[in-house]
């Protein structure tokens, strides 16, 4: 493991670290991002090119950013709310997610593998064919449900207007079938 | 036509049973015991005409068929003559009863079942007979059911009749497995030859004695009898003297077929009824009811009647089957003019000094004891001595009956004295308004039965004396060799049995009529007086863990329900444990989630 | 293969915060990092078996991106009359 390699994955750990510890949500945000550019580094590093740049662009320029407006838009920027009526369960969260990473780690035990496949640098040159070969559907469909999100999402926040909308005897009326 | 005798009865059963209430008394007795004086009638022309037969199709393999013969006819009159005037005398000594209706009702159906028992000529039908006497025995002995003590009483012994009609299906059981057919002729010639199955048919004949065990009341199915004296005194005479505890001598007589080639069997029936005779007779000395001494002695007779069909001498049971019905029917009919006339006393300890005040029943009272004494010369001597006579000369028989037998007639003799001495003798020890004779109705039938406990000995008279009715009952039984003895020897011991019979009538005459008894005699009569403890042995030993188990099942019935209605509250107190960790905070949800998984994936894992 | 481990760790750092946090947004961002673990593991292997790997990869940042325009768009909904972000507060469904 070149220096490098070990200093990107020590970085990795620590941002993830401090997305679930920090206070503040908008820090927490932003080390996400930290989080997700290390990433596409990585993903660089592991001849994943594309991948890398969508990283970036969608993951940490997209979805992140839109994080941020949600929690200025709700003015949710403290981290801890109110009061807390679970304390006790936080030694048993760190428990669980020890128990998580164990079971999993122990997966990985005795996975010997070559990594040493030809990817052609994760280039689109060679995703291409894949993508629009056997993985055609798949690519629809998660077409289709990016446009069932973006109705669902319009959907959600529309204001309860149609009330509104009727004047004070329509709204009577309206209150009358409704009984 | 024969069928008709069945069915007079029968019918005044359901005018009774339907109509009764309205009609005034003394209406009913007199319907039925016109019907039954019908009945008598109808079967007396019938057996004078040469018997009849009557059959109908029934159950596959099984008809219903009836058969008069000498052997049914002759038990036909019994049922149905002394039957009519127990009738009659009920007419009397029911009067007044709200129930009057109703008891000559359930009478009326006792002797269509009876006769139903009587004709059968096949087991089943007989079985009928058998179930339907038992029945009725149950409704007139709880006749006043309002009295608990006699509701348990009827109960009592309808139960460990039962116990008897367990053997009496069973062997009928083995009969047809053995031989395909129950009816009575057709088995009567199928066992002609060898036999076919003799522990087989040995077990069959053991368990149809059973069932005369238990109706019949011998040890150790007797403690019904006593207990069943809570019915009416016409009851106790007509159903535990005359007829129904017969029904077992008879069902041995019929099927004489059988025993005649059992010996094992037809010893155990002697040494059974021997014992019987003793135990009653034991038990007669320490009783202080009018009704109950004479129960014991019924079962102590009955025990001699058995002792007879044992040995082999089935004529002689019915002969002493015979006298036994008057001379047993008079003491309990005279026991009934007692009570009537003393306003419903029962107990002889109050009782005494009626001889003054009871013209006519003075006379019945003595006529019967002396009678189930064995005078001579009465018919008790004459049946007794035959049967005395029998144990010596038929082949199932010997010494050591005589001898026992003989000890029970001088024990019988004696308490039959003792009834006698402490009813109507000495000074009066109750006080009670003037006693008053009992009304004719009541008397007549008294009349007539007291003349026939003196002259029915003459109907089998000890050879060379004229005898009607072995003859008469011979082809209807089953051939059985008895050896005779000289005519010396025969004569001889009819002058002992005389003998020990007066001496034990004047025993008993002069030792109850003391003021005082020795020490030994009363330890003697606490013990006859709880008839030897066997009711309480009984109770220690089958009633009362039957009852504590019953009693456990029917608790850990509730308790299983209980427990079924406890599961769900398990359920619901489990689902309620379970709700908790519905918190409604998403995070407890959350841990909970990864719990899951982690649980799922440790499994997948290993 | 040190990749794998660390892709290991940082699902595991997601859980603890999806379990710990108390501000809906904050529960959101540790999700997002649980993704984008699958996602370094998905790339690691994809190193040894194929590109197929990557092709995943990238469905899941699409799938990702749709995921939290519906959920912020939930949260926006469910917070907008309320004043605060607490998870803690939805407790109405309780056994």
């Amino acid at each position: 493991m070149t220096p490098w390699e070990a200093l990107a994955l020590l970085l990795l750990l620590f941002t993830g670290v401090l997305v679930v510890t920090l206070r503040n949500a908008i820090h927490a945000a932003l080390a996400l991002i930290g989080n997700f550019l290390i990433l596409a580094g990585i993903y660089v590093a592991l001849e994943a090119r594309f991948l890398g740049f969508i990283q970036i662009i969608v993951y940490a320029g997209a979805i992140v950013v839109l994080f941020l407006f949600v929690i200025m838009l709700l003015y949710a920027a403290q981290g801890e709310v109110g009061f807390d009526p679970l304390v006790r369960s936080r030694p048993l969260a760190a428990l669980l997610a020890l128990g998580v990473a164990l079971v999993l780690l122990s997966g990985l035990w005795g996975v010997n593998l070559a990594f040493t496949k030809d990817l052609q640098g994760g280039l689109p040159q060679a995703l291409g064919p894949l993508l629009y070969g056997d993985w055609l559907f798949v690519l629809l469909a998660v077409g289709f449900l990016l446009m069932a999100a973006t109705v669902v999402a319009v959907a959600l926040v529309q204001p309860t207007r149609p009330l509104d909308a009727l004047s004070p005897e329509e709204r009577k009326e309206e209150k009358e079938v409704v009984r | 036509m024969l069928l008709l005798t069945i069915l007079l009865p029968l019918l005044g059963f359901a005018l009774l049973g339907l109509f009764g209430k309205r009609m005034r008394e003394p209406l009913p007795g007199v319907l039925a015991s016109a019907l039954v004086l019908a009945s008598f009638l109808v079967g007396v022309g019938l057996l004078l005409s040469g018997g009849a037969r009557y059959e109908v199709e029934w159950l596959p393999g099984i008809p219903f068929s009836l058969l008069l013969d000498n052997l049914s006819g002759f038990m036909l009159i019994v049922v149905t003559g002394v039957g009519f005037l127990i009738h009659v005398y009920a007419i009397g000594y029911m009067a007044g009863d709200p129930g009057y209706s109703r008891f000559f009702a359930y009478f009326n159906f006792f002797i269509a079942m009876m006769l139903t028992l009587v004709l059968a000529d096949s087991y089943p039908v007989m079985f009928i007979g058998w179930e339907g006497v038992g029945l009725a025995s149950f409704l007139l002995i709880g006749f006043w059911y309002k009295n608990a003590q006699y509701a348990d009483s009827a109960r009592k012994a309808f139960i460990v009749n039962r116990i008897g009609d367990l053997g009496f299906m069973l062997g009928m059981a083995i009969l047809w497995a053995l031989y395909g057919t129950l009816s009575i002729s057709e088995l009567r010639e199928a066992l002609e030859g060898p036999l076919k199955n003799p522990s087989l048919l040995a077990l069959a004949g053991l368990l149809l004695f059973l069932g005369a065990v238990g109706k019949s009341a011998q040890v150790p199915l007797m403690v019904w009898l006593p207990d069943a004296m809570a019915g009416p005194t016409p009851v106790s005479a007509l159903i535990h003297a005359a007829t129904m505890v017969t029904a077992g001598v008879y069902l041995i007589a019929r099927s004489s077929f059988l025993y005649a080639n059992l010996p094992d069997v037809s010893y155990t029936i002697a040494v059974i009824g021997l014992i019987t005779a003793l135990y009653g007779a034991l038990s007669a000395f320490g009783q202080n009811d009018i009704k109950r001494i004479v129960a014991y002695s019924t079962i102590s007779q009955l025990g001699y009647m058995f002792l007879a069909a044992g040995v082999g001498a089935y004529w002689v049971a019915l002969f002493h089957v015979f006298t036994h019905a008057f001379f047993k029917a008079l003491l309990f009919l005279a026991s009934g003019s007692v009570i009537h006339a003393l306003g419903g006393e029962q107990d002889v300890r109050k009782m005494g000094g009626l001889w003054k005040h009871l013209p006519l029943t003075r006379w019945h009272g003595l006529i019967g004891a002396l009678a189930l004494g064995g005078l001579p010369l009465l018919s008790g001597f004459w049946s007794k001595d035959a049967i005395l006579t029998a144990t010596l000369t038929y082949p199932f028989g010997g010494l050591g009956f005589y001898l026992g037998a003989l000890f029970v007639a001088v024990l019988t003799a004696m308490y039959a004295m003792r009834w006698f001495v402490l009813v109507f003798l000495g000074e009066e020890r109750g006080h009670h308004h003037h006693p008053h004779e009992a009304p004719p109705v009541m008397l007549w039938p008294n009349h007539l039965l007291a003349l026939g406990s003196v002259l029915a000995g003459y109907l089998a008279l000890p050879y060379p004396l004229p005898n009607l009715l072995e003859p008469f009952l011979k082809p209807t039984l089953a051939e059985v060799e008895a050896h005779h003895l000289s005519l010396g020897a025969e004569w001889g011991l009819i002058a002992l049995s005389g003998a020990v019979a007066l001496l034990g009538l004047w025993l008993g005459y002069t030792f109850f009529q003391r003021k005082a008894f020795p020490s030994w005699y009363l330890t003697f009569e606490a013990w006859s007086r709880e008839s030897f403890f066997a009711d309480r042995v009984y109770n220690a030993l089958i009633v009362n863990p039957l009852k504590a188990l019953a009693e456990a099942l029917f608790y850990g019935d509730g308790s299983l329900l209980r427990g079924y209605f406890g599961l769900g509250g398990t359920v619901r107190t489990l689902g309620q444990g379970i709700a908790r960790l519905q918190t409604g905070y998403l995070r407890v949800y959350a841990l909970l989630f990864v719990l899951g998984v982690l649980v799922l994936l440790g499994v997948m894992r290993w | 293969m040190s990749y794998l481990y660390a892709s290991v760790l940082l699902f595991a750092l997601g859980v603890y915060g999806v379990l710990t946090r108390r501000t809906a947004i904050l529960v959101f961002l540790s999700i997002e990092l649980m993704l984008n673990a699958a996602n370094l593991s998905l790339v690691g292997f994809a190193r040894a078996l194929g590109l197929e790997g990557q092709v995943a990869a990238l469905m899941v940042i699409a799938i990702a991106a749709a995921e939290v325009a519906v959920g912020l768009g939930l949260i926006v909904a469910i917070f907008r009359h309320r004043e605060s972000t607490a998870v803690d507060d939805l407790s109405e469904l309780r056994g």
